[in-house]
């Protein structure tokens, strides 16, 4: 079935609008992820030339990262990106209430990201007493780059959120659905950002 | 029973499933053409290869397992 037939509003009128700018909104959305990843990108690439700048990593008074917590807290975001993907897969076929059922499930792990993350930060913070700006490079690299994914994460979540509740309106249907399109490629993208940050902090 | 182990345990676990669901799903896809569906493709993959790494961390195959640099 061709998106022609499909893109239809909620009152069954076919959007021609939609169907002439469905491929621009498609490119513009992949040029601001694309823009998103040189701006982690060069943040990253500050973080490993500094890194291998000094004498040893981490700097001397810096305690390691906790490995095990941030493996299962990784694992929890990318279980959101396993969820979002079957909720678009269930959007596609039809099946609404699987569809809007991922979405919440995708909500919920997005925001118990968060809740972990913000449990390593306190920890960091007030028990090992490492901060953004008393802790040299390592503090600020490290709270920069994760503050940051953890901020898109954040609007990540309000977006899923937007989108439960545009699906509730009717706002969406089987043929006219990029919004949900982009959730899901911008979900993805906060999800490989991580494996990346994930690496680079806890693994190497 | 310490944290640490559960959280070990949490993430082989899970991350076997979420590894598991995103390789599937990258098969089940892997014929589908367009932009889009090739930036998906990437994306499970990319996906699933963050779940071994958690996976292998969990193990504690990878991730501090050598003495500091420094130390």
């Amino acid at each position: 079935m061709s998106v022609a037939s499909l893109a239809r509003d909620a009152h069954g009128e076919v959007d021609q609008l939609y169907i002439e700018t469905r491929e621009l909104r498609l490119q513009g959305f992949l040029l601001f992820l694309i823009s998103d990843c040189v701006l982690f990108a060069s943040f990253i690439f500050a973080y490993l030339y500094m890194r291998n700048s000094g004498q040893g990593w981490p700097p001397p008074g810096i305690p390691r990262l906790d490995v095990p917590f941030a493996a299962w807290n990784s694992v929890v975001l990318f279980g959101s990106g396993a969820t979002m993907h079957y909720a678009l897969e269930n959007f596609k076929h039809g099946h609404w209430m699987r569809y809007i059922w991922f979405l919440l499930a995708t909500i919920v792990l997005g925001a118990g990201f968060l809740g972990g993350q913000g449990y390593e930060y306190t920890h960091l913070i007030y028990g090992e007493h490492i901060t953004w700006a008393g802790s040299g490079i390592f503090g600020a690299s490290f709270f920069t780059l994760t503050g940051m994914h953890g901020f898109h994460v954040f609007v990540g979540v309000c977006y899923l959120t937007t989108l439960v509740l545009q699906s509730a309106a009717g706002v969406y249907t089987r043929g006219k659905h990029f919004g949900i399109t982009a959730g899901t490629l911008y979900w993805h993208f906060v999800d490989v950002i991580w494996v990346v940050l994930f690496s680079i902090f806890y693994l190497l | 029973m310490n944290p640490a182990i559960v959280e070990r345990l949490g993430a082989v676990i899970a991350g076997i499933v979420v590894a598991t669901v995103s390789f599937y799903s990258l098969y089940k896809d892997w014929k589908t053409a367009g932009v889009e569906n090739n930036v998906f493709k990437l994306m499970l993959f990319l996906l699933g290869l963050g779940a071994i790494l958690a996976i292998l961390a969990g193990l504690n195959v990878i991730g501090f397992t050598a003495p500091a640099k420094g130390a």
